[in-house]
């Protein structure tokens, strides 16, 4: 008989009458990385919620080392040596990285904490698995990568020998995705076993071992990656094939929409501009793509042409009329569409009702309106047609409060709203982050549809394949300036990837 | 009819009432049926009503156990026994139908004062209380009710008794006081919005200096020896207290509209029914229209509110002011009811009933329709406390402990608010099984919903 670090045999776990994990068994090898894959909603995070003792399994049994355990919270779970890295990190902002490493589990002599001998121990562990962290900086000033290198820390402080990574990569740029991964096979290569938890293939393939794919609540199969595929793959999570190109015609440029003249937004810091002296133009019927790493500018630039930051000096002009100074409700009615980056902060009012935020924009139009007084039907009506033009699915329906929401449907409620507002130009902010392939081939072709509509799209992605995709043009940004103009059908990822680190640069002025 | 007897029958329709739908709920469970009551408990506002009405009565209980405490420390000079407690307890609960003593002790029955007192109390905290909630549908704090409330009654008094009634007819005069003492209110709300708007300051800090700002400029007006407005004190008065008048003593008082011929000999008049109209007023408007959904909107989310090009800055002023309005119309009904007077003072404090307003929106989870009950209620609470005092050897200041106790599990009707709804389990069976106490577990309410969404997808 094999020995298995963890075994899950034959799970099921009901939430009101659904399954969301119906019969289902996972098996972790001893030193191996085994991926779980799946679409948002296959049950992924309610498997691991169990194993990790968040949830109380209805039927099936854990077994460690071929013991049968209980699990019955996240202490049990310490005590059988299971770790977890959550999506969103558990860590306290005002606490130092130490500190958070060291809580719950700090030695102390006489009540005091004995940080010394902490230090030592994690500074041995950092050098063992390559795990650069700062140790006496606060969370709060860390970048989201050093968060997450605090978060594999605290599981191997705790001599944890069996990690799960809940989907660790969303939240990274494209460096820090190929750091981590590095340190992942370190770790499987000293013997720790790891669960990985995503739905990006080419991470899988790049260093699972084994994967172990989930559809709908059901078990599909556990495949060997050295003899797999990843269009197999994918038809075993999604059930069908799924086309990775984005198929669109040649692009047909029009008038120009969106004319951006020198323009200089101010940073957080007064020596430093976030958006230095840029200009660009984006025409009807065609998909202007801004490419760079998270933080040189992008969100600022957005920002600023849709009137939710000032304008320092430049000027923004939307089909011929000045905006620079403009306020949001204007531009919006100009035709500006926004999908935001963060659509919890911008794009929802999570307590809302899915309805009530599909009208966001609107509710202030004639027919959702008379003499100030809302008119509920309507907005109803209106909902339940935008619901069923954009797939979004949700427990109640237009009644369900967006909070309740998955991120996906949350994602496709934003994009329905905005297109649905017929805009001449659409600007799309990472459109498709942490969404499944099914959801991010559909919002790839509601942008396409867009552009040959005759509109306006400004992309920003940082995901290479979205931008080398759909884009028509590619604007490079690096530090806040425009650093090259490409055409990403006679460039290449790498090229792409010189001018995102400032190593390369070419400046057309004025298009 | 006797206490005891009345008591009883409180209880067993309570009792009966809990038992009907356990009973009912277990058989359609059974069955694999929804019954409407599970239908309904479903429902957000019932379970903000069941959360509510939990954090009421666990406050009672706790209060009849200090009357039972009270009794049973043995003391010389206290005229308490088992027997008052027991008394006490009935007061508590009834103490607004509480018609007397009888012989076999006290007697429970319709009693108009104490009804149109409750009313007439109950009617400037709705006010107050739709102020605070009105604030915090906008996400802002409204602190500064007891300021907003001070500064409408003085306006509300000066315009009242100012303007000669030989001249205006008293209905327009009741008419312009009352819409100045808004206005007033309206002023002192919007300073706290302004300054949150274009210097963001937080209103609480606003609020509660706009306060005591409100209390010295009162204590000015009406000075008893320098004040622009101090004949309008009654001369009675000493050096350091004094009272103005009441509003009929220039003929102007809002209308009875029959009410005191239903409660007769108690103080209630028409401002309870403009402080319903008006808290109706305020739920259409938050509910029904566009200006509502923009409140709302900033409230929840500021940041999704300015993307959406909702102005947030002019939504944080017109918020403040609805709320300062609101507090002011509290003000103007209770000094335009004619009988009751403003004691002006050489150190002027802080209206309790603009305080009073946090908790009766709390208790009402910020709907303006609940705000009308749970005012109501908590007048109900004043008026059950006089009656203790009265009937009883208990001294008013138990009472006030008492209603302190049930505004203080106010605030844990969020916590019951949260087992209800799953997302806190407590776990009594560890109590009970092992040595350890009960455990609350609180579960990630994030986690718990995107699971339950993993379900439906």
């Amino acid at each position: 008989m094999e020995n298995y670090a963890i075994e899950m045999l034959n799970i099921t776990k009901t939430f009101s009458g659904k399954a969301a994990n119906d019969n289902i068994s996972i098996q972790l090898r001893k030193g191996e990385i085994h991926a779980l894959l799946g679409e948002n909603g296959a049950g992924k995070s309610t498997l691991m919620s169990i194993l990790f003792g968040l949830y109380q399994a209805d039927s099936g049994i854990i077994k460690k080392d071929g013991e049968v355990i209980e699990i019955k919270g996240p202490k049990d779970a310490n005590k059988y040596r299971i770790g977890m890295v959550h999506q969103h990190f558990k860590l306290v902002e005002v606490f130092t990285v130490l500190e958070n490493i060291i809580l719950g589990c700090e030695t102390t002599k006489f009540g005091f904490i004995q940080k010394k001998e902490a230090k030592e121990k994690i500074k041995a562990l950092s050098e063992e698995y390559g795990l650069n962290v700062d140790l006496d900086k606060l969370i709060e000033n860390t970048t989201v990568g050093m968060q997450q290198r605090v978060e594999i820390l605290k599981m191997l402080y705790r001599d944890n020998d069996i990690l799960i990574f809940d989907e660790p990569t969303a939240v990274l740029t494209p460096q820090e995705i190929e750091d981590l991964l590095k340190i992942m096979k370190n770790l499987a290569n000293s013997g720790k076993s790891i669960l990985f938890i995503t739905h990006k293939i080419n991470e899988i393939l790049a260093v699972a071992d084994r994967c172990t794919v989930l559809r709908k609540g059901k078990y599909i199969g556990t495949v060997n990656i050295s003899e797999t595929t990843k269009s197999e793959l994918t038809e075993m999570m999604v059930g069908r094939k799924v086309e990775f190109v984005v198929q669109k015609k040649e692009s047909v440029p029009g008038d120009v929409i969106l004319d951006v003249n020198n323009l200089v937004v101010a940073g957080a810091k007064k020596n430093k501009n976030s958006v230095n002296n840029v200009s660009f133009k984006v025409r009807q019927g065609e998909i202007v793509c801004i490419a760079g790493i998270d933080g040189n500018g992008q969100s600022e630039l957005v920002y600023s042409i849709t009137g939710l930051e000032k304008i320092k000096s430049g000027s923004v002009l939307l089909k011929g009329e000045d905006i620079t100074n403009a306020n949001v409700y204007r531009r919006n009615k100009l035709g500006i569409g926004h999908i935001p980056e963060d659509r919890h902060k911008y794009g929802l009012v999570l307590d809302f009702t899915l309805e009530n935020n599909l009208v966001l924009k609107k509710f202030e139009e004639e027919r959702f309106q008379k003499f100030k007084f809302i008119k509920r039907d309507e907005i109803r009506e209106y909902a339940n047609k935008l619901i069923e033009e954009f797939d979004i699915r949700s427990p109640q329906g237009p009644t369900n409060l967006a909070r309740t929401m998955s991120g996906g449907n949350q994602q496709k409620a934003i994009i329905a709203r905005e297109i649905d507002l017929n805009p001449e130009l659409l600007i799309a902010v990472q459109p498709t982050r942490g969404l499944d392939v099914g959801a991010i081939e559909f919002i790839h072709k509601q942008i396409v549809a867009q552009r040959d509509l005759g509109k306006a799209v400004l992309l920003v992605s940082l995901e290479l394949d979205e931008v080398m995709n759909l884009s028509d043009r590619i604007l490079v940004m690096y530090e806040g300036e425009i650093v090259g103009e490409l055409n990403p059908k006679e460039t290449s990822v790498k090229e792409l990837g010189l001018y995102m680190s400032g190593a390369k640069r070419n400046v057309k002025e004025g298009n | 009819m006797p206490g005891w007897l009345w008591f009883l029958l409180q209880f067993v329709i309570i009792a009966s009432i809990f038992a009907y739908f356990i009973i009912a709920g277990k058989k359609a469970k059974k069955e694999n049926k929804t019954t409407w009551f599970m239908k309904t408990w479903k429902k957000d506002s019932v379970k903000a009503i069941t959360s509510s009405v939990m954090s009421i009565i666990l406050g009672l209980v706790i209060g009849c156990l200090i009357l039972v405490i009270m009794a049973i420390i043995p003391s010389k000079t206290s005229s308490l026994s088992l027997k008052t407690a027991l008394d006490g307890i009935q007061l508590v609960f009834s103490g607004v139908f509480n018609t007397g003593r009888g012989a076999s002790g006290l007697t429970f029955g319709f009693n108009g004062v104490n009804f149109g007192d409750m009313l007439f109390r109950a009617t400037p905290l709705i006010l107050t209380g739709l102020s605070v909630a009105v604030a915090f549908k906008t996400g802002l704090f409204n602190i500064g009710a007891p300021g907003q409330y001070l500064a409408s009654t003085a306006v509300t008094l000066i315009l009242a008794l100012a303007i000669p009634t030989s001249v205006v007819p008293p209905l327009f005069v009741w008419l312009i006081a009352f819409l100045g003492g808004i206005l007033a209110g309206a002023i002192w709300g919007a300073v706290p919005g302004l300054f949150k708007s274009f210097l963001n300051v937080n209103e609480v800090i606003t609020c509660i200096m706009m306060n005591w700002i409100g209390a010295n400029v009162v204590t000015i007006l009406f000075d008893k020896e320098s004040g622009p407005f101090k004949f309008l004190l009654d001369p009675s008065g000493t050096k350091n207290l004094a009272y103005v008048f009441k509003t009929t003593h220039n003929n102007v008082a809002t209308s009875k509209f029959g009410l005191d011929l239903i409660f007769k000999g108690s103080q209630v008049n028409g401002g309870i029914i403009i402080a319903i109209i008006i808290a109706i007023l305020i739920f259409i408007i938050l509910d029904k229209t566009t200006f509502g959904y923009k409140l709302k909107a900033c409230g929840s989310n500021k940041n999704a509110a300015k993307y959406a090009g909702i102005n947030d800055k002019v939504a944080t002023i017109i918020s403040m002011a609805i709320a300062g309005g609101l507090a002011g119309a509290g003000a103007a009904l209770y000094y335009l009811s004619g009988n009751t007077e403003f004691a002006w003072e050489t150190y002027q404090s802080l209206p309790a009933v603009g305080f009073n307003g946090i908790p009766v929106a709390l208790l009402a989870c910020n709907n303006p329709l609940g705000v009308i009950f749970s005012a109501t209620f908590i007048s109900l609470l004043d008026v059950n406390g006089m009656q203790l005092k009265y009937m009883t050897p208990y001294n008013e200041y138990i009472t006030s402990i008492i209603s302190a106790f049930i505004v203080y599990f106010s605030a844990f009707s969020l916590l019951f608010r949260q087992v209800l709804d799953g997302s806190i389990k407590i776990n009594l069976k560890s109590k009970f099984s092992k040595k350890s106490s009960a455990t609350v577990e609180i579960v990630d309410k994030k986690d718990e919903k995107v699971a339950n969404q993993e379900v439906s997808e």
